[in-house]
């Protein structure tokens, strides 16, 4: 990395993140938090609220989730490694899809979803309006900080957090053309061999809106002049960064950027010292779902330090994990290393998304 | 009765469909909130995508349609070298499906790290030699695997030709050139046209090759806009559907075309009178049609695989290479995802259920809408011809809408992509069939008819032997366009009820072209294998049949 962090991030940018919520969310979050406690028992190295024996005995868990299918295929496998006596299946599609199946599927009267994982939070929020989710206080939620929970805690949680820089070709850009800030993405000489993500993305719009509030509404407007190519997801971003068929990404996931470095690419990572935006993917049990005890212990699970250390560690997913307690990743970086960038205010967020979808596929050409 | 189950089976989801497209409530809101035409008269911002689409289409079908007739008459027609074995390897650019294609000329022909383009630039070139992503680059793209449907299609209909025709041009005097343009053409319009208008609704759909290409140069066309706009959140379904069902109207001029030339006609080649297919002697110039067929398969299928085989086994896929970028590593990854160890075995049997159970449905059908004089069988072939003009994507929202209220609980199950897959592979069927039903002179059937034969007699004795050409055709088309594929299966695909080809797509998405490749060529091996046991199967049964 050129640039990392100087800026440790403090956990400031969280304490900004949603004072609202923050306010109120633990005192609403701590009732049911501490009645879920008693109902506790610990089953390997975490605490879950759910009736193992019953889990085992419904024996089965439908996911539905937005990562890749290796990513998934490695999650539900580690979970079955603990428990072998539940199967698991799932569906994978991006969060837009995904949402707008299962709430066909339940406005139709059928519900075979147990764990819900999306990348969006708008939808989560949608969702929770819409009784979708299952009350379900983790007792592993003591990890967690309140403005990481749903509003009342229970519906999903914060479950792990992807974040993003700038990333560039070396062979195809030269040192002194290097970018270090975000204005840098403006530079004419990158017009053309500009990449970013498509406005499905949970992470495009939370960019979109840090960086809007950082440099102002006709930031992206500019962006546009460059004539940026979209992508459905971070793969295909750097798969293209690395063969050099682009020059410079400009929603460079860290994730993304640590596999192909590993596979040798000739990239650079570069963190601008103005912060790397940030979203989360959350997780929850899902109301009426046909496997309801197995679904809480699955949950309980990837909130654990057990099911974190598969987000966090698996190269193939690599979220960095919000627990209090959590340990570095794979790189030796912990979240604190970076100055991370969260929308601060989460109702203008929310509200924001539809102008974010328009003004996106404008500048992606849609 | 059986056309009417199959009207229902493909108007039950399109009139999801329509309701959705007259949605102007909340675009999630199911059933609709408020109706109105605002999402068909919003449908002026995307007059650019509408006119990429007729763009990529129409000259992706005159490629693949000038492809199947040069292709099929050079096969069927000639007496070119190794006829009989290029006749079966025509069939490979469309087992290696338009997504593998797609994949291979992204690394092939890429303008930054096109293998093309990188050897350019080793020996000194500057900029780019080739781009394969561009409209040009789509449309070849296409035409190379839809070149193979369209040579099936045409193929059939040039075997079923009285050689008589051909051989009283020539002996009058007339040129092989003439005699094909001005004989052999005439005679095998109707596949020729079936075959353009299949092509072309084909491509007004195609997905893959558009997403995979077309991406990289901001270049969207309806399948692909499509795609973005239902997997934002919220879904914009109205738009898509308005899309979806502005594009019947397109289909509508071209079934009416069709029906217009095909009714005008006479196209029966297979007469009560007796002949035995033979070729024409084209002298020298069969070794210049055998370098077109080595041509053909070499950029359709041997350059794409190879390239494809290739990349499966490199950490970062280059041009060069280097001892230290092999790996096994993509197959060990490939073969421990569910996607590949369920999801292709369900693929393989959705294939083999698709092609048995549509050979038998499309064959009855064709038979229904071109022999029966049944009122409104026209009518029939208007509807059936449907899911060919929505892209399948879209038609899939229809479907999961409709078969999730349904009360037979199949949503989610392989069941309901069986359905989904007969319905819309309604139009392949139909096609490849009726061009051969088109041909045979209706006096056969009627002087069995006046020789007592009773209706099933007719059938097996006349009409079936005749059919036999077309319904293998439409046996094997139906298979591999099931195990390929994409639209419909990606939403309709439940929890335990996977299929391959979104898996490969998801993969290219979420991880990298090499593994993409590992999963392509382990599809390409299952699809060969498992054909490779039916057709030694079939032959030992019709070798045992015969002693």
């Amino acid at each position: 990395m050129s640039e990392h962090s100087r800026s440790a991030v403090t956990r400031r940018g969280f304490l900004r993140t949603g004072a609202l919520a923050a306010a109120t969310a633990p005192l609403l979050a701590r009732a049911p938090f501490a009645a879920a406690q008693g109902r506790a028992t610990k089953v390997l190295d975490f605490q879950t609220g759910a009736d193992v024996a019953r889990a085992e005995q419904e024996g089965e868990i439908v996911y539905y989730g937005h990562d890749g299918e290796a990513g998934i295929g490695v999650l539900l496998d580690s979970f079955k490694k603990d428990f072998p006596k539940i199967k698991t299946s799932y569906v994978r599609l991006q969060t837009g899809a995904l949402y707008a199946k299962i709430t066909a599927e339940r406005s139709a009267g059928r519900f075979g979803v147990d764990v819900l994982q999306l990348s969006d939070i708008s939808p989560a929020i949608d969702f929770q309006k819409k009784g979708g989710w299952e009350v379900h206080v983790s007792p592993e939620l003591s990890a967690y900080r309140a403005e990481h929970q749903s509003s009342p805690a229970g519906h999903y949680t914060w479950g792990g957090v992807s974040f993003a820089g700038i990333a560039y070709n070396r062979s195809k850009v030269k040192p002194a053309e290097a970018p270090k800030a975000w204005k840098d993405i403006l530079n004419p000489a990158f017009k053309d061999g500009v990449t970013a993500k498509l406005a499905a993305s949970g992470m495009q719009h939370a960019q979109w809106y840090v960086l809007r509030k950082l440099y102002g509404n006709d930031f992206w407007q500019q962006f546009a002049r460059q004539r940026p190519k979209g992508f459905d997801a971070r793969a295909q971003l750097f798969d293209r960064l690395s063969k050099g068929d682009d020059r410079m990404c400009v929603l460079a996931e860290y994730a993304g950027y640590t596999l192909f470095a590993e596979k040798g690419a000739d990239i650079e990572f570069v963190a601008p010292p103005d912060g790397l935006p940030a979203t989360a993917f959350f997780i929850g049990v899902v109301n009426r779902a046909p496997h309801p005890e197995a679904a809480k212990l699955f949950v309980d699970w990837a909130l654990s330090k057990r099911g974190q250390a598969v987000y966090q560690n698996q190269k193939i997913l690599l979220y960095g994990s919000l627990r209090t307690d959590a340990g570095p990743m794979p790189t030796g970086k912990r979240l604190s290393d970076f100055k991370l960038l969260f929308p601060t205010d989460w109702n203008d967020y929310v509200a924001s998304h539809p102008v974010f979808v328009k003004e996106w596929n404008a500048i992606m050409g849609l | 009765m059986v056309g009417g189950a199959a009207a229902v089976l493909v108007l039950y989801p399109i009139a999801y469909l329509i309701q959705a497209a007259l949605s102007v409530g909340d675009p999630q809101a199911r059933p609709p909130e408020a109706y109105g035409l605002d999402n068909f008269a919003d449908l002026g911002r995307y007059a650019h995508i509408f006119g990429n689409t007729l763009l990529v289409a129409g000259v992706a079908t005159v490629l693949a349609v000038v492809v199947g007739f040069v292709m099929g008459w050079i096969l069927s027609r000639t007496n070119v070298p190794g006829r009989a074995a290029f006749e079966q390897l025509m069939a490979l650019p469309y087992y290696v499906t338009p997504l593998m294609g797609a994949l291979a000329w992204a690394l092939i022909g890429s303008a930054g790290s096109g293998f093309v383009n990188q050897l350019w630039h080793a020996l000194g070139g500057r900029g780019h030699l080739i781009d394969i992503n561009t409209p040009w680059g789509i449309a070849w793209v296409m035409a190379l695997f839809e070149g193979s449907v369209a040579f099936v299609m045409i193929g059939a209909v040039m075997k079923s030709m009285d050689p008589s025709l051909e051989e009283a041009s020539q002996v009058l005097g007339a040129g092989r050139v003439r005699t094909m343009l001005r004989i052999t053409l005439p005679l095998v319009l109707p596949g020729v046209l079936g075959a353009a208008v299949f092509v072309f609704a084909e491509m007004l759909g195609s997905f893959s090759a558009a997403l995979v290409l077309g991406l990289p140069s901001r270049f969207y066309v309806v399948t692909t806009a499509m795609y973005q706009l239902v997997s934002q959140y919220p879904p914009r379904f109205p738009t898509a559907a308005a899309m979806g069902v502005s594009l019947f109207a397109v289909m509508f001029v071209m079934v009416w075309i069709y029906r217009r030339i095909v009714s005008a006609g006479n196209y029966a080649t297979i007469t009560g009178k007796a002949f035995r297919p033979r070729v024409m002697d084209v002298g020298g110039l069969r070794w210049s049609l055998l370098g077109l067929c080595v041509a053909y398969l070499g950029v359709a299928v041997v350059l794409p695989v190879l390239t494809i085989v290739y990349a499966s086994f490199q950490r970062l896929t280059t041009v060069f290479p280097r001892a230290d970028n092999f790996t096994l590593v993509n197959y060990a990854t490939a073969l421990s995802l569910d996607a590949v160890r369920s999801a292709l075995w369900n693929s393989l049997l959705l294939g083999f259920a698709t092609a048995s159970l549509g050979v038998v449905l499309m064959g009855f059908l064709s038979w229904l809408i071109y022999r029966s004089r049944l009122p409104g069988a026209g009518a029939i072939e208007y509807v059936l011809m449907f899911p060919q003009a929505v892209p399948r994507l879209v038609f899939a929202f229809g479907m999961m809408w409709a078969w999730l209220v349904f009360p037979i609980p199949i949503y989610g199950t392989l069941w309901l992509l069986l359905i989904a897959y007969l319905t819309v592979f309604l139009p392949l069927g139909l096609r490849t069939i009726s061009g051969v039903i088109l041909q045979i002179d209706r006096s056969l059937e009627e002087s069995a008819q006046m020789c007592g034969a009773s209706w099933g007699h007719r059938l097996r004795t006349v009409t079936m032997p005749l059919l036999k050409p077309g319904l293998v055709a439409a046996w094997l088309l139906l298979f591999i366009a099931s195990v390929r594929e994409l639209g419909a299966s990606i939403l309709l695909m439940g929890p335990k009820a996977k299929v391959i080809t979104p898996a490969i797509v998801e993969s290219w998405f979420s991880t990298s072209s090499e593994l993409t490749a590992a999963m392509a060529v382990l599809q390409t091996l299952a699809v060969a294998a498992a054909l490779a046991v039916l057709f030694t199967v079939a032959r030992r049964a019709v070798q045992h049949g015969g002693e």
